[in-house]
């Protein structure tokens, strides 16, 4: 365990010596869904392509391939919307098989050169390579070498980010974004961050970076001038890791059997809604939000709640949850509306979400049926 | 208007029959209340939660007219429970209350009217009839029922499997882990090989209310429903829409080791290495050697537990873990005197089976310890 309360320069270790750097690579593949099915069909490269739902029944895009974003095809568009900005788009049902199939392709490779791969959707993931040997010991090298062996035998690209955090590394997995990758060395971390603007910080939405703004503070290093005390009194909790983050610090270890208990979206409403008729109407785009990512998922544990959050614009919060098997997209409006009724006020926040049942995959449990978790 | 004047138990035992489904939250109110329908001398009382309905019809009832209406199960189940054992009970509807009255006490309860209460019907189409006695189906599902998933995502193995193929019926039930499978033979082979997935809670419905007698359990399965009728009962589930595992295939064939267990001081054995196990993790080493079987299991706080069995076995020393519920749950489930176990290494399948009966296989994959 590392001393964490009151130290923010340096992390030091139990014996009071400063740690030395680690070295997290954050990988994350190019418009993954896109990129395996032009894979398999390769005539399809080339041509603005995008994955996701029929926009008669208000499916939104899950993946597009570069062609299709130079039309302005973003992923968590409605189809609809995104066949108007590219009427030749081909669109392609996603086929999870096979994305869970490259996806368990990546991971081992992953896995040829650590043990600590903590994955976070099918494309994503991070690596703590600090003290592996391979490649001189060069995270860069490593970071290289995967993404060649991803390319050569899986088929598709990947973009790495390499730092010290895992905060950093999946900044700079974006960087130099497609088939690319980008280092920032310890000594760079300083600068790189102090020139990041705030909404690159995870947990900064639209509506607490307009709230940065009015504050004044457009770059972590603007952020840099506030107190700890006075992020806290603004920002609560979330104030404190605002204070380290835009420090580029971030501790958070990369854990390879982190089992998720929960999967949620929220969204903050830059204007309150004034009643559950508003409420209702903002529901749609959460309920795709969280299913895009609900699918992302490698074999989830079972579901064993779904549950529905309401933040009233006088700070008041209330969660209504109920027992289910699997999300069901009729429930929805039924939890919210009873939610709603709690508070009856005008609404600030929505966040729809389900927790996974503890303690049903055993560790160690081998499966009867081939290509089970 | 008089409905019925009965007796506390000949009202109670039928409305349990039916309101054992009756599910206590849901989103449409009318499906907390049990139909009561008197038609001539004969009383029907249904319940359903839109997946299964269950429907009893007792005859012999002379008084009273005919009418239908709806009321709260449990609170009537609860309010007959409490009565005294053979008390007389009248029921009654006065303007859309029903009354309940035995000697000095007076129930009014609220109603909703029967034309608004779900029904299923049977769709016509292709249609399999079985019979078979009410024991031999309640027995094989013991067999094999223990072993379906709970709220498992892949929503096929929350079921049993049915199969009926010419003279046999079988039964399959796996998790994921473990499986088990049941076989029984049938008085008259069905034409059509077909398959069912029963959905859990009809599964367990049907355990609590078939009888342990050679009285007539009646299968009917049509297009995506299946209909059982037994005694009173009518019983209309949906099935389970979606493709079982081929359950033949994890089916070990040629496992070359072979080991005859006394099951009840297997069971006792596991039963006391189980108790230094926790509820997260179940592991339980089963070491192999020249004549001896060591069971072993360990917990977090270093406390550890070793049972010794002999055994007749002379092959090569084998070390291999398993969830010690799932070892537990088909020793507790069967009647016979010895079990037996077959086995390759540590990496595959155990099969556990019954002396000189093909009718029963239970398959059980290890866990790394």
């Amino acid at each position: 365990m590392r001393l964490r309360a009151a130290i923010v320069d340096t992390p030091y270790d139990a014996d009071g010596l400063r740690a030395p750097p680690r070295k997290i690579i954050h990988c994350d593949c190019d418009c993954f869904y896109a990129a395996v099915e032009m894979r398999d069909a390769p005539a399809l490269a080339g041509r603005p392509l995008a994955v996701g739902g029929r926009p008669a029944g208000r499916g939104v895009i899950a993946t597009c391939n570069y062609e299709a974003r130079a039309f302005g095809v973003r992923s968590a568009m409605s189809t609809a919307r995104a066949l108007r900005l590219c009427p030749d788009l081909v669109l392609l049902p996603p086929d999870f098989e096979r994305y869970r199939a490259a996806s368990r392709q990546i991971l081992d490779i992953y896995r040829d050169y650590t043990p600590l791969v903590e994955p976070l959707s099918l494309d994503e993931a991070y690596l703590d390579v600090s003290g592996v040997g391979r490649c001189r010991g060069s995270a860069t090298l490593m970071a290289q070498e995967i993404r060649a062996r991803i390319s050569a035998e899986v088929g598709i690209t990947a973009s790495a980010g390499i730092a010290p955090n895992k905060f950093i590394a999946k900044v700079a997995s974006d960087w130099n974004k497609p088939d690319g990758q980008f280092v920032v060395r310890p000594q760079e971390v300083d600068a790189f961050v102090a020139a990041l603007p705030v909404d690159r910080i995870f947990g900064v939405g639209k509506v607490t970076a307009q709230r940065l703004h009015r504050l004044g503070a457009r770059t972590c290093g603007d952020l840099r001038a506030w107190a700890q005390a006075d992020l806290v009194a603004e920002f609560g909790r979330f104030g404190a890791a605002l204070y380290r983050l835009c420090r580029g610090i971030d501790e958070r270890p990369v854990n390879p059997a982190r089992v998720r208990k929960s999967l949620s979206v929220e969204t903050t409403f830059s204007t309150d809604l004034a009643g559950l008729d508003d409420c209702l109407a903002a529901l749609p785009a959460l309920v795709a939000d969280f299913q895009r990512r609900f699918a992302r998922l490698d074999a989830p544990a079972p579901v064993a709640k779904a549950f529905v959050k309401v933040k009233f614009a006088d700070f008041t919060q209330t969660t209504l949850e109920r027992s289910v098997t699997a999300p069901d997209p009729a429930l929805w409006p039924v939890l919210l509306a009873e939610a709603h009724a709690r508070g009856a006020r005008a609404v600030r926040l929505l966040g729809i979400g389900v927790r996974f049942a503890e303690g049903q995959l055993e560790e160690g449990q081998l499966a009867l049926f081939a290509g089970d978790g | 208007m008089l409905l019925l004047n009965t007796t506390r138990d000949a009202l109670l035992a039928p409305l349990q029959s039916v309101a054992g489904i009756v599910e206590k939250r849901h989103t449409l109110p009318i499906l907390s209340n049990v139909l009561i329908e008197k038609q001539g001398d004969t009383l029907t009382l249904l319940a359903t939660d839109i997946e299964i309905q269950i429907r009893t019809a007792t005859a012999g009832h002379q008084d009273g007219s005919d009418t239908a209406i709806t009321v709260g199960a449990r609170k009537l189940q609860d309010i007959l429970r409490a009565l005294p054992d053979s008390a007389a009970v009248s029921i009654s509807l006065d303007d859309k209350r029903l009354t309940v009255k035995a000697g000095k006490s007076r129930f009014a309860l609220q109603t909703l009217p029967a034309a608004d209460y779900p029904r299923m019907n049977l769709p016509d189409g292709d249609v399999v009839r079985l019979t078979v006695a009410q024991r031999t189906f309640k027995r094989q599902l013991a067999q094999v029922a223990y072993s379906m998933a709970q709220q498992d995502i892949r929503y096929y193995l929350n079921g049993l499997l049915i199969i009926a193929d010419g003279g046999e019926l079988r039964m399959v039930a796996t998790d994921g882990h473990r499986l088990a499978y049941a076989a029984s033979t049938l008085d008259n082979a069905v034409a059509q090989r077909t398959e069912a997935i029963l959905p859990r809670k009809t599964v367990l419905e049907l355990s609590r209310q078939l009888a342990d007698n050679d009285d007539p359990l009646e299968v009917v399965l049509a297009g995506n429903q299946v209909v059982f009728r037994f005694g009173a009962v009518e019983l209309i589930s949906k099935l389970i829409d979606g493709k079982f595992p081929d359950y033949e295939r994890v089916i070990p064939q040629n496992h070359p080791n072979m080991i005859t267990f006394d099951r009840l001081p297997l069971l006792a054995a596991l039963q006391r290495a189980a108790i230094l196990t926790t509820d997260k993790f179940r592991g339980v080493r089963l070491v192999l050697g020249d004549g001896s079987l060591k069971l072993i299991s360990t917990n977090a706080e270093q406390e550890e537990a070793v049972e010794e069995l002999e055994v007749d076995y002379h092959g090569a020393a084998l070390d291999i873990g398993f969830n010690v519920t799932y070892l537990l749950d088909v020793l507790n489930n069967l009647s016979s005197e010895h079990v037996e176990w077959r086995f390759n290494d540590g990496n595959s399948s155990a099969l556990i089976t019954l002396p000189g009966n093909e009718q029963f296989k239970y398959v059980v994959m290890p866990m790394r310890i």
